[in-house]
Protein backbone atom coordinates (compact mmCIF):
# COMPACT_ATOMS: atom_id res chain seq x y z
CA UNK A 1 0.00 0.00 0.00
CA UNK A 2 1.39 3.30 -1.08
CA UNK A 3 2.10 5.66 2.18
CA UNK A 4 -0.19 8.78 2.74
CA UNK A 5 1.97 11.95 1.96
CA UNK A 6 0.92 15.01 4.25
CA UNK A 7 0.12 17.39 1.91
CA UNK A 8 2.26 21.09 3.45
CA UNK A 9 1.52 24.94 1.88
CA UNK A 10 3.92 25.80 -0.69
CA UNK A 11 5.25 28.73 2.09
CA UNK A 12 4.51 27.96 5.26
CA UNK A 13 6.63 30.75 7.16
CA UNK A 14 8.85 29.76 9.51
CA UNK A 15 7.83 31.56 13.06
CA UNK A 16 10.45 32.80 15.37
CA UNK A 17 8.03 34.49 17.46
CA UNK A 18 8.42 31.49 19.95
CA UNK A 19 11.37 31.14 20.03
CA UNK A 20 11.97 34.61 20.68
CA UNK A 21 9.87 34.42 23.82
CA UNK A 22 11.57 31.68 24.98
CA UNK A 23 15.42 33.31 24.36
CA UNK A 24 14.54 36.69 26.29
CA UNK A 25 13.12 34.52 29.10
CA UNK A 26 16.54 32.63 29.16
CA UNK A 27 18.42 35.87 28.78
CA UNK A 28 16.95 37.69 31.85
CA UNK A 29 17.84 34.81 33.81
CA UNK A 30 20.64 34.68 32.94
CA UNK A 31 21.06 38.65 33.77
CA UNK A 32 19.88 38.30 36.95
CA UNK A 33 22.33 35.51 37.89
CA UNK A 34 25.47 37.06 36.18
CA UNK A 35 28.29 37.58 38.35
CA UNK A 36 30.53 40.03 36.71
CA UNK A 37 33.26 39.80 39.14
CA UNK A 38 33.99 36.13 38.20
CA UNK A 39 34.66 33.94 41.34
CA UNK A 40 37.88 34.10 42.63
CA UNK A 41 37.50 30.95 44.90
CA UNK A 42 35.81 27.77 43.42
CA UNK A 43 33.96 24.80 45.18
CA UNK A 44 36.27 21.49 45.03
CA UNK A 45 34.82 18.45 43.87
CA UNK A 46 33.87 15.56 46.69
CA UNK A 47 32.69 18.53 49.14
CA UNK A 48 29.69 20.50 50.69
CA UNK A 49 30.73 23.42 51.72
CA UNK A 50 28.61 25.02 55.20
CA UNK A 51 25.64 27.21 54.22
CA UNK A 52 26.48 30.80 56.02
CA UNK A 53 25.22 34.34 56.08
CA UNK A 54 28.50 35.68 55.08
CA UNK A 55 28.88 38.01 52.05
CA UNK A 56 32.15 38.66 52.11
CA UNK A 57 34.19 37.69 48.78
CA UNK A 58 37.71 37.00 48.83
CA UNK A 59 39.72 39.96 47.41
CA UNK A 60 42.61 38.05 45.88
CA UNK A 61 43.14 34.32 44.93
CA UNK A 62 44.76 33.02 47.38
CA UNK A 63 46.38 29.39 48.15
CA UNK A 64 43.26 26.80 48.80
CA UNK A 65 43.54 23.35 50.98
CA UNK A 66 41.06 21.47 50.72
CA UNK A 67 39.81 18.87 53.64
CA UNK A 68 36.91 16.31 52.23
CA UNK A 69 36.34 13.26 54.24
CA UNK A 70 39.27 10.96 52.23
CA UNK A 71 41.96 13.66 51.62
CA UNK A 72 43.77 16.69 53.05
CA UNK A 73 44.99 18.46 49.09
CA UNK A 74 46.86 21.95 48.80
CA UNK A 75 46.24 23.39 45.46
CA UNK A 76 44.55 20.16 44.59
CA UNK A 77 47.40 17.62 45.42
CA UNK A 78 46.74 14.58 47.83
CA UNK A 79 49.28 15.29 50.75
CA UNK A 80 47.82 13.42 53.63
CA UNK A 81 44.34 11.36 54.04
CA UNK A 82 42.03 12.74 56.40
CA UNK A 83 41.79 9.43 58.60
CA UNK A 84 45.46 9.64 59.57
CA UNK A 85 44.98 13.56 60.19
CA UNK A 86 41.93 12.13 62.57
CA UNK A 87 44.22 9.17 64.26
CA UNK A 88 47.10 11.78 65.08
CA UNK A 89 47.68 13.28 68.25
CA UNK A 90 50.01 16.24 67.38
CA UNK A 91 48.61 19.36 66.57
CA UNK A 92 51.08 20.03 63.77
CA UNK A 93 50.45 18.21 60.10
CA UNK A 94 53.92 17.81 59.49
CA UNK A 95 53.29 16.80 55.58
CA UNK A 96 50.65 19.59 55.10
CA UNK A 97 53.31 21.60 56.83
CA UNK A 98 56.21 21.03 54.61
CA UNK A 99 54.18 21.94 51.33
CA UNK A 100 52.84 25.12 52.77
CA UNK A 101 56.22 26.33 53.87
CA UNK A 102 57.33 25.91 50.02
CA UNK A 103 54.71 27.40 49.06
CA UNK A 104 54.86 30.02 51.67
CA UNK A 105 58.57 30.54 50.78
CA UNK A 106 58.20 30.51 47.30
CA UNK A 107 55.63 33.92 47.60
CA UNK A 108 57.80 35.21 49.88
CA UNK A 109 60.56 35.07 47.17
CA UNK A 110 58.20 36.42 44.24
CA UNK A 111 57.01 39.26 46.54
CA UNK A 112 60.62 39.90 47.21
CA UNK A 113 61.44 40.28 42.99
CA UNK A 114 58.66 41.87 42.62
CA UNK A 115 59.50 44.81 45.20
CA UNK A 116 56.67 44.00 47.64
CA UNK A 117 56.95 43.55 51.46
CA UNK A 118 57.73 39.89 52.35
CA UNK A 119 57.21 39.78 55.83
CA UNK A 120 53.21 39.94 55.51
CA UNK A 121 50.74 37.40 56.49
CA UNK A 122 50.20 34.93 54.30
CA UNK A 123 46.52 34.45 53.07
CA UNK A 124 44.92 31.05 52.91
CA UNK A 125 41.19 29.83 51.81
CA UNK A 126 40.60 26.74 53.03
CA UNK A 127 37.36 24.78 52.21
CA UNK A 128 36.45 21.81 54.11
CA UNK A 129 33.62 19.36 54.00
CA UNK A 130 30.73 20.35 56.41
CA UNK A 131 30.52 17.30 58.23
CA UNK A 132 34.27 17.12 58.72
CA UNK A 133 34.95 16.83 62.73
CA UNK A 134 36.31 19.96 64.73
CA UNK A 135 39.83 18.17 65.25
CA UNK A 136 40.36 17.54 61.98
CA UNK A 137 39.87 21.22 60.84
CA UNK A 138 41.68 22.44 64.01
CA UNK A 139 44.90 20.83 63.36
CA UNK A 140 44.87 21.86 59.43
CA UNK A 141 44.00 25.76 60.44
CA UNK A 142 47.02 25.39 63.48
CA UNK A 143 49.21 23.86 60.49
CA UNK A 144 48.15 26.67 57.96
CA UNK A 145 49.10 29.13 60.88
CA UNK A 146 52.19 28.01 61.52
CA UNK A 147 53.47 27.73 58.22
CA UNK A 148 52.60 31.19 58.44
CA UNK A 149 49.52 31.64 56.59
CA UNK A 150 47.98 33.20 59.50
CA UNK A 151 45.16 35.04 57.13
CA UNK A 152 42.39 32.22 57.44
CA UNK A 153 39.43 32.29 55.49
CA UNK A 154 36.82 29.52 55.42
CA UNK A 155 34.76 28.85 51.84
CA UNK A 156 31.33 28.79 52.48
CA UNK A 157 27.90 28.73 50.50
CA UNK A 158 25.78 31.82 50.65
CA UNK A 159 22.13 31.42 52.09
CA UNK A 160 19.51 31.93 49.36
CA UNK A 161 22.46 31.87 46.73
CA UNK A 162 23.18 35.13 47.87
CA UNK A 163 20.09 36.79 47.05
CA UNK A 164 18.31 39.11 50.69
CA UNK B 1 -16.34 62.78 -4.39
CA UNK B 2 -16.42 59.58 -1.67
CA UNK B 3 -13.02 58.08 -0.94
CA UNK B 4 -12.47 55.00 -1.92
CA UNK B 5 -11.09 52.87 1.43
CA UNK B 6 -8.50 50.35 1.04
CA UNK B 7 -9.17 47.20 2.68
CA UNK B 8 -6.30 47.20 5.41
CA UNK B 9 -3.03 45.61 4.76
CA UNK B 10 -1.96 42.84 6.86
CA UNK B 11 1.47 44.20 8.60
CA UNK B 12 4.68 43.08 7.32
CA UNK B 13 6.21 40.46 10.23
CA UNK B 14 9.48 42.33 11.71
CA UNK B 15 12.94 40.41 11.02
CA UNK B 16 14.06 38.53 13.78
CA UNK B 17 16.69 36.73 12.64
CA UNK B 18 19.39 39.51 13.34
CA UNK B 19 17.65 39.62 17.27
CA UNK B 20 18.00 35.77 17.26
CA UNK B 21 21.77 36.06 16.07
CA UNK B 22 22.19 38.37 19.00
CA UNK B 23 20.52 36.34 21.44
CA UNK B 24 22.67 33.13 20.58
CA UNK B 25 25.67 34.76 21.03
CA UNK B 26 24.58 36.46 24.32
CA UNK B 27 23.32 33.46 26.14
CA UNK B 28 26.82 31.30 25.86
CA UNK B 29 28.71 33.89 26.77
CA UNK B 30 26.03 35.31 29.93
CA UNK B 31 26.13 31.21 30.88
CA UNK B 32 29.94 31.46 31.03
CA UNK B 33 29.53 34.73 33.47
CA UNK B 34 26.51 32.61 35.53
CA UNK B 35 26.98 31.90 39.07
CA UNK B 36 24.28 29.35 40.35
CA UNK B 37 26.19 29.11 43.55
CA UNK B 38 27.32 31.83 45.15
CA UNK B 39 30.57 31.27 47.72
CA UNK B 40 31.92 33.73 50.26
CA UNK B 41 34.40 33.60 52.42
CA UNK B 42 34.60 33.43 57.01
CA UNK B 43 37.25 34.90 57.89
CA UNK B 44 38.72 33.70 61.31
CA UNK B 45 41.47 35.40 63.80
CA UNK B 46 44.45 33.44 63.96
CA UNK B 47 47.42 34.76 66.49
CA UNK B 48 50.94 35.55 64.15
CA UNK B 49 53.79 33.25 64.04
CA UNK B 50 55.76 34.69 66.52
CA UNK B 51 52.73 34.20 68.97
CA UNK B 52 52.17 30.38 67.81
CA UNK B 53 52.47 27.79 70.62
CA UNK B 54 53.03 24.66 69.29
CA UNK B 55 54.29 23.59 73.24
CA UNK B 56 52.35 22.97 76.76
CA UNK B 57 53.18 26.02 78.32
CA UNK B 58 51.07 27.82 80.54
CA UNK B 59 49.06 30.51 78.93
CA UNK B 60 49.21 34.05 80.21
CA UNK B 61 47.09 35.20 82.89
CA UNK B 62 43.77 36.66 81.70
CA UNK B 63 42.92 40.61 81.79
CA UNK B 64 40.53 41.09 84.78
CA UNK B 65 39.28 44.16 83.23
CA UNK B 66 38.45 42.67 79.78
CA UNK B 67 35.06 40.79 78.86
CA UNK B 68 37.18 37.63 77.68
CA UNK B 69 34.08 36.36 75.81
CA UNK B 70 33.72 32.62 75.07
CA UNK B 71 31.20 30.38 73.13
CA UNK B 72 31.20 26.85 73.82
CA UNK B 73 29.14 24.05 71.99
CA UNK B 74 28.70 20.54 73.47
CA UNK B 75 26.82 17.60 72.44
CA UNK B 76 23.87 18.58 74.44
CA UNK B 77 24.47 22.35 75.01
CA UNK B 78 25.38 26.04 73.98
CA UNK B 79 26.71 27.92 76.71
CA UNK B 80 28.45 31.68 76.68
CA UNK B 81 30.96 32.27 79.28
CA UNK B 82 32.62 35.69 80.45
CA UNK B 83 34.98 36.45 83.12
CA UNK B 84 35.18 33.07 84.28
CA UNK B 85 31.50 32.94 84.83
CA UNK B 86 28.58 31.07 82.54
CA UNK B 87 25.68 31.99 81.87
CA UNK B 88 22.58 29.10 81.66
CA UNK B 89 23.20 26.29 79.16
CA UNK B 90 20.67 26.30 76.08
CA UNK B 91 20.15 22.37 75.61
CA UNK B 92 19.31 21.00 72.42
CA UNK B 93 18.14 18.24 70.79
CA UNK B 94 20.65 18.04 67.44
CA UNK B 95 18.25 16.98 64.15
CA UNK B 96 19.84 16.26 60.64
CA UNK B 97 17.90 17.92 57.85
CA UNK B 98 17.91 15.64 54.65
CA UNK B 99 17.04 16.54 50.84
CA UNK B 100 16.21 13.31 49.10
CA UNK B 101 17.80 12.71 45.69
CA UNK B 102 14.88 10.60 44.91
CA UNK B 103 11.91 13.08 45.31
CA UNK B 104 14.19 16.42 46.25
CA UNK B 105 11.76 16.58 49.14
CA UNK B 106 13.13 17.21 52.90
CA UNK B 107 12.77 14.91 55.97
CA UNK B 108 13.80 15.64 59.29
CA UNK B 109 15.90 12.95 61.47
CA UNK B 110 17.49 12.34 64.65
CA UNK B 111 21.34 11.14 64.80
CA UNK B 112 20.13 8.30 66.60
CA UNK B 113 16.97 7.42 64.19
CA UNK B 114 19.66 7.39 61.07
CA UNK B 115 22.63 5.65 63.36
CA UNK B 116 19.48 2.79 64.21
CA UNK B 117 18.93 2.34 60.43
CA UNK B 118 22.35 2.66 59.62
CA UNK B 119 22.77 -0.34 62.04
CA UNK B 120 19.91 -2.28 60.71
CA UNK B 121 21.66 -2.47 57.24
CA UNK B 122 19.29 0.14 55.71
CA UNK B 123 19.77 3.93 54.35
CA UNK B 124 17.37 6.73 56.31
CA UNK B 125 13.84 6.60 54.63
CA UNK B 126 12.76 9.08 52.37
CA UNK B 127 9.63 10.45 52.19
CA UNK B 128 8.53 8.29 48.83
CA UNK B 129 9.56 5.42 50.75
CA UNK B 130 13.02 5.17 48.92
CA UNK B 131 15.78 4.60 51.13
CA UNK B 132 18.97 6.89 50.89
CA UNK B 133 22.78 5.32 50.31
CA UNK B 134 23.62 4.47 53.73
CA UNK B 135 27.31 4.81 53.00
CA UNK B 136 26.86 8.41 51.74
CA UNK B 137 23.79 9.83 53.19
CA UNK B 138 26.04 11.90 54.84
CA UNK B 139 25.70 13.62 51.38
CA UNK B 140 22.55 14.42 51.63
CA UNK B 141 22.14 16.42 54.89
CA UNK B 142 20.93 19.80 53.87
CA UNK B 143 20.69 21.32 57.62
CA UNK B 144 22.15 20.25 60.89
CA UNK B 145 19.46 21.96 63.04
CA UNK B 146 19.68 22.61 66.83
CA UNK B 147 16.46 22.66 68.27
CA UNK B 148 16.27 24.69 72.05
CA UNK B 149 14.92 22.25 74.84
CA UNK B 150 13.11 23.18 78.22
CA UNK B 151 14.64 21.36 80.65
CA UNK B 152 13.55 21.37 84.21
CA UNK B 153 16.57 19.12 85.76
CA UNK B 154 20.11 17.48 84.08
CA UNK B 155 18.05 14.55 84.23
CA UNK B 156 15.30 15.65 82.36
CA UNK B 157 15.28 14.47 78.89
CA UNK B 158 13.34 18.26 77.96
CA UNK B 159 11.08 19.23 75.80
CA UNK B 160 11.22 21.06 72.84
CA UNK B 161 10.49 24.31 72.34
CA UNK B 162 8.59 25.94 69.33
CA UNK B 163 8.49 29.79 67.58
CA UNK B 164 7.06 31.49 65.15
CA UNK B 165 9.16 31.85 61.92
CA UNK B 166 8.99 33.64 58.58
CA UNK B 167 9.84 30.91 55.70
CA UNK B 168 10.99 31.39 52.21
CA UNK B 169 8.51 28.03 51.67
CA UNK B 170 8.50 24.01 51.94
CA UNK B 171 8.26 24.59 55.70
CA UNK B 172 11.92 25.80 56.10
CA UNK B 173 12.54 28.29 58.74
CA UNK B 174 14.02 31.56 58.13
CA UNK B 175 14.15 34.38 61.12
CA UNK B 176 12.47 33.79 64.05
CA UNK B 177 10.30 35.83 65.45
CA UNK B 178 10.65 38.56 68.82
CA UNK B 179 8.01 39.98 69.93
CA UNK B 180 8.05 44.14 71.81
CA UNK B 181 9.66 42.47 74.98
CA UNK B 182 12.40 41.35 72.61
CA UNK B 183 11.11 37.90 73.54
CA UNK B 184 10.61 34.68 71.14
CA UNK B 185 6.95 34.34 70.40
CA UNK B 186 7.76 30.30 71.90
CA UNK B 187 5.93 27.73 73.58
CA UNK B 188 6.66 24.41 75.15
CA UNK B 189 5.50 21.70 72.34
CA UNK B 190 2.73 18.52 73.22
CA UNK B 191 3.47 14.91 73.70
CA UNK B 192 6.38 13.27 73.96
CA UNK B 193 9.56 15.15 73.97
CA UNK B 194 7.56 18.25 73.09
CA UNK B 195 7.70 17.01 69.42
CA UNK B 196 4.48 18.06 68.36
CA UNK B 197 3.69 21.98 67.97
CA UNK B 198 1.46 23.39 70.50
CA UNK B 199 -1.72 24.48 70.34
CA UNK B 200 -1.78 27.62 72.03
CA UNK B 201 1.05 28.67 69.65
CA UNK B 202 -0.88 30.21 66.80
CA UNK B 203 0.71 32.06 64.21
CA UNK B 204 -0.31 35.56 64.15
CA UNK B 205 -2.62 37.83 61.31
CA UNK B 206 -1.95 40.69 59.05
CA UNK B 207 -1.05 43.66 61.11
CA UNK B 208 0.95 42.21 63.58
CA UNK B 209 3.79 44.49 64.87
CA UNK B 210 6.73 41.75 64.83
CA UNK B 211 10.24 42.15 64.74
CA UNK B 212 13.34 39.67 63.88
CA UNK B 213 16.98 39.49 65.58
CA UNK B 214 17.96 41.82 62.61
CA UNK B 215 17.91 45.49 63.95
CA UNK B 216 15.59 47.98 62.80
CA UNK B 217 13.31 44.67 61.28
CA UNK B 218 9.91 45.86 63.12
CA UNK B 219 7.16 45.83 61.22
CA UNK B 220 3.36 45.37 60.52
CA UNK B 221 2.97 41.73 58.76
CA UNK B 222 1.49 42.05 55.27
CA UNK B 223 -1.35 39.87 54.78
CA UNK B 224 0.90 37.62 51.76
CA UNK B 225 3.90 37.75 54.46
CA UNK B 226 1.46 36.36 57.51
CA UNK B 227 0.60 33.35 55.47
CA UNK B 228 4.12 32.85 54.45
CA UNK B 229 5.01 32.53 58.49
CA UNK B 230 5.26 29.03 60.23
CA UNK B 231 5.32 27.28 63.61
CA UNK B 232 9.04 25.50 63.76
CA UNK B 233 11.02 24.40 66.46
CA UNK B 234 13.03 27.06 68.11
CA UNK B 235 16.71 26.94 67.06
CA UNK B 236 19.29 27.08 69.67
CA UNK B 237 21.70 29.29 67.26
CA UNK B 238 18.37 31.72 67.52
CA UNK B 239 18.37 31.51 71.32
CA UNK B 240 22.62 32.03 71.68
CA UNK B 241 22.59 34.97 68.97
CA UNK B 242 20.31 37.00 71.27
CA UNK B 243 21.88 36.70 74.40
CA UNK B 244 25.08 37.80 72.42
CA UNK B 245 23.07 40.74 70.97
CA UNK B 246 22.49 41.81 74.42
CA UNK B 247 26.20 41.48 75.37
CA UNK B 248 27.84 42.89 72.62
CA UNK B 249 25.27 45.99 73.52
CA UNK B 250 25.98 45.85 77.67
CA UNK B 251 29.73 45.59 76.97
CA UNK B 252 30.21 48.06 73.96
CA UNK B 253 33.22 50.17 76.00
CA UNK B 254 35.14 47.13 76.54
CA UNK B 255 38.49 46.77 74.76
CA UNK B 256 37.90 43.28 73.73
CA UNK B 257 33.92 43.86 73.32
CA UNK B 258 34.68 42.80 69.36
CA UNK B 259 36.49 39.39 70.32
CA UNK B 260 34.84 35.71 70.86
CA UNK B 261 36.14 32.11 71.35
CA UNK B 262 34.29 29.62 69.68
CA UNK B 263 34.83 26.74 72.28
CA UNK B 264 34.44 23.38 70.51
CA UNK B 265 35.04 19.58 71.40
CA UNK B 266 37.01 17.01 68.62
CA UNK B 267 33.81 15.72 67.16
CA UNK B 268 31.73 18.84 66.49
CA UNK B 269 30.92 19.11 62.78
CA UNK B 270 32.98 22.04 60.89
CA UNK B 271 28.80 23.19 59.89
CA UNK B 272 27.69 23.52 63.53
CA UNK B 273 31.11 25.86 63.85
CA UNK B 274 30.50 28.21 60.76
CA UNK B 275 26.73 28.32 62.33
CA UNK B 276 28.33 29.67 65.91
CA UNK B 277 30.91 31.96 63.59
CA UNK B 278 27.84 33.35 61.58
CA UNK B 279 25.81 34.49 64.79
CA UNK B 280 28.89 35.50 66.39
CA UNK B 281 29.21 37.62 63.45
CA UNK B 282 25.86 38.96 63.42
CA UNK B 283 26.29 40.28 66.79
CA UNK B 284 28.80 42.08 66.36
CA UNK B 285 31.81 39.55 66.99
CA UNK B 286 34.08 41.20 64.18
CA UNK B 287 37.11 38.79 65.92
CA UNK B 288 36.20 35.03 66.00
CA UNK B 289 38.97 32.54 67.67
CA UNK B 290 39.09 29.22 67.50
CA UNK B 291 39.72 26.82 70.33
CA UNK B 292 39.34 23.21 71.85
CA UNK B 293 36.62 22.71 74.59
CA UNK B 294 39.34 21.29 77.44
CA UNK B 295 42.47 23.00 76.26
CA UNK B 296 44.38 22.43 72.87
Amino acid sequence: MARKTRKYGKDVPFSLTSMMDMMTIILVFMIKNIDAEGQLVTQAENLILPVSTSKIQPKEVSLTVVVDANYVLVDNAKIISTDEVLQQQELLLTKVDSVLQERRKAEQEHALAAGLPADEAGNIVVQIDKNIPYDAMYKVMATCGFAGYTNIAFAVMMKNGGEE
Amino acid sequence: MAKELKPPKDPDEPDLLPAMGLFTILIPMLLSMTAFQKLAIVEVTLPERSMMNMTNDAPPEPDQQALNLSLAITPEYLVIGARGGFQPNVYFKEMWTFRCKSDSKLITYSPEEVKAAVDAGHGPKCQDGQEMDKEKYLYEIETIELWALEKTSEEDPGRVRWALYSSQGENVPDSAFVNGNNEFIAMTGEGPGGLKAPAGLKKPGAGTALATLTPNSARKLKPEDAAKNIIYPLSAYDLIAKDLIAIHTQFIDLEDVDNIIVVANDDTQFDKIISLMDRAKSAGFAKVNLAKLGGG
